[in-house]
């Protein structure tokens, strides 16, 4: 068994540069890349045609170009994924998946499809009513409408089948992955949140056997090891906390992260794709329908709420840190109901906005959290 | 046993020496802040006013915007923590802390006992802080001193945006072109600070006694402005600007007995 630090480093390094992985892929394989934008994307479509999915959930860069496009009050890590396309940094990408899963998004496949005439764009709606049968039967169009455009990129014809096996694959990596996060909850001391962050989202640059394969090796390591809940356990739940100088700060002030609520990372691998019941397609839309705890599913219930605070007693977090995603509509309507929440539990509640860079206030705010704690 | 709490804000350092965490023995403000000499003199001059020597001093904790920089202190705790402590120190029926800096604006929120449970804090914006009333203070050419006085005099409202400085300096100047008075304009001032700043109040949740602490604490036209808007009295802190210090102070001195 490989030592755990080894296959951090390569985890890591794969995190740090999402581009040489799509290079690397395409020189490879000469097969094409495809961009996933956020949040959800049927990513399994693009593995059953031989191409290469890559997450593109935007990045630091300075919004210049895109505010041609689109407002100030556009969320920065659309806006940055609108940047990076503009400013060339996307052009090994052949084309992008966008979904309408919020306002901003809906506008902004029409801006990305306008600006950046270079990449195709391939747009899909997940339907509102989506624990009905009906809302099903439409995503499997919408579905149908994607792979049709994805075919054309590749130039073959998808089979049922090829869709089946890429179901196995990405949930064999989900598997991993929850496995992952589990195992990260009792080993703190080694997986501080940058390396948990880098762990995760490294999945989003690399083929799925491939980090299925690292995050199981990582995983077996890890349990080899003495459990260790070192620091004041916290849970993070918003879209993302991608920014390592504010993950870092968690860790200069002794926090430890318990478990995530984050779009990016658990919403992504909580549940699976079924593996019965139809067509690999009709599976595949069944997602949608069972999944659950995301401002950006539909949910009258808001059972995310509940979801965090069993969540905090599962894996005894003392605190919780909103990490908001400025200007996102869906994450702040549930603000007030997960504070509210929190405040009856007693459970101390920090609300952090996440813009482009750590704030400057970020190392003060952070501190007097983990001094409340 | 003496102990120092040291503030270093974005444009003010203070310190309190404290004998048994109970008794302020010396204490001082310099009106400059971090990234100057500010925070070396402070060091100084607390020294100074205490009259005693380094080596007579138990324990320093340093808080404030500048606090991961001074290399003097034996521990660094963030400024709501010591705003907390300090007030509570001071006013124990506080249970909302307003806390306005020279760049930033705070709500706190503390428990019975004196904890801090819960905080807000301004997000990247100058409006609703000290720089809003310097700034003000420049365009209407008298010291941020004497915005309070000016304001007393008021006899019309004026409205005067609090979402953005700029916006706002920009605001100023077209009024004092239209004729309005200059008290009338530094009373709209104040309500826009303490506008802005009850928004983060009740966002924290009030609850009396609400104290009022920082450098515009300082302010009579601030408080006047926040207690119409709250509908409630707001209580400046007796020595608004070292609540921050003495809470460092307090703590050094708890840390030097657990140390014991």
């Amino acid at each position: 068994m490989r030592n755990y630090q080894e296959i951090l480093d390569t985890l890591i390094d794969v995190s740090k540069h999402p581009l040489r992985q799509v290079k690397e892929f395409k020189a490879r394989t000469g097969h094409k890349a495809i961009g996933c934008f956020p949040e959800y994307v049927p990513s399994e479509l693009v593995y059953a045609a031989g191409m290469f999915p890559v997450g593109l959930w935007g990045g630091s860069v300075e919004n210049s170009r895109a505010k041609e496009y689109v407002p100030a009050f556009c969320c920065y890590v659309l806006m940055s994924d609108l940047e990076y396309g503009l400013n060339g940094t996307y052009k090994d990408i052949d084309a992008v998946i966008i979904p309408s899963l919020c306002d901003t998004l809906k506008c902004l496949g029409q801006n990305f499809k306008v600006a950046v005439p270079s990449i195709k764009h391939i747009q899909f709606t997940y339907p509102q009513m989506r624990k009905i049968e009906a809302g099903v039967t439409f995503l499997e169009s919408e579905y149908g409408r994607v792979l049709a455009a994805l075919e054309e990129i590749c130039g073959t014809k998808v089979t049922d089948k090829a869709i089946s096996e890429a179901i196995n694959v990405f949930n064999d990596n989900r598997r991993a992955l929850r496995r992952f996060v589990g195992l990260a909850s009792e080993h703190t001391d080694v997986i501080t949140p940058v390396i948990r962050h880098a762990v995760i989202k490294s999945g989003f640059f690399m083929e799925k056997p491939q980090h299925t394969a690292l995050v199981n090796e990582l995983c077996d390591a890890l349990s080899a090891l003495p459990v260790s809940k070192k620091g004041k356990r916290v849970l993070l739940t918003g879209i993302m906390a991608d920014d390592d100088a504010m993950l870092n700060i968690l860790t200069d002030n002794g926090l430890a992260i318990a478990v995530d609520d984050l779009a990016q990372e658990t919403r992504q691998f909580r549940y699976d794709v079924p593996s019965e019941g139809g067509s690999a397609m009709h599976r595949l839309a069944m997602w949608w329908q069972i999944f659950e705890g995301c401002s950006l599913a539909y949910d009258p219930e808001k059972k995310r709420i509940d979801m965090i605070l069993e969540d905090v007693d599962k894996y005894d977090a003392k605190g919780v840190i909103v990490c908001m995603m400025k200007f996102c509509d869906p994450e702040e309507y549930d603000y007030p109901l997960l504070k509210d929440a929190l405040e009856k539990k007693g459970v101390p509640c920090l609300y952090m906005e996440i813009d482009q860079k750590a704030e400057a206030q970020a190392q003060t705010r952070i501190q007097a959290f983990s001094e409340i704690l | 046993m003496y102990t120092i709490g040291i503030d270093i804000g974005s444009t003010a350092c203070k310190a309190v020496a404290l004998k048994d965490g109970k008794e302020i023995v010396g204490s001082s403000i310099i009106q400059t802040g971090t990234g100057t000499s500010g925070p070396g003199r402070v060091y100084e001059d607390v020294f100074k006013a205490a009259g005693l020597m380094p080596e007579g001093v138990s324990r320093i904790v340093v808080t404030g915007y500048g606090r991961l920089t001074f290399e003097k202190a034996d521990n660094q705790i963030s400024e709501l923590s010591c705003h907390a402590k300090g007030v509570h120190f001071l006013m124990p029926q506080a249970r909302t802390i307003i806390d306005i800096g020279g760049q930033d604006a705070k709500a706190l929120k503390l428990s019975p006992a004196g904890t801090l449970t819960g905080f807000v804090m301004n997000d990247k914006c100058a409006a609703g802080t000290g720089r809003f009333l310097d700034v003000m203070a420049k365009i209407l050419e008298v010291d941020v001193g004497e915005l309070a006085e000016l304001s007393s005099r008021s006899t019309e409202r004026i409205s005067i945006s609090n979402v953005c400085t700029v916006f706002a300096e920009s605001e100023v100047i077209s009024q004092l072109a239209a004729g309005k008075k200059r008290e009338d304009i530094a009373a709209g001032i104040h309500m826009s600070v303490a506008n802005r700043v009850a928004g983060l109040a009740r966002r924290v949740g009030i609850e009396p006694d609400v104290v009022l602490t920082g450098g515009v604490a300082q302010n009579l036209g601030v408080i006047r402005a926040m207690s119409e808007i709250l509908e409630m009295n707001i209580l400046p802190a007796p020595m608004p600007q070292l609540t921050g210090a003495l809470g460092a102070a307090i703590f050094a001195y708890d840390e030097a007995i657990k140390l014991k």
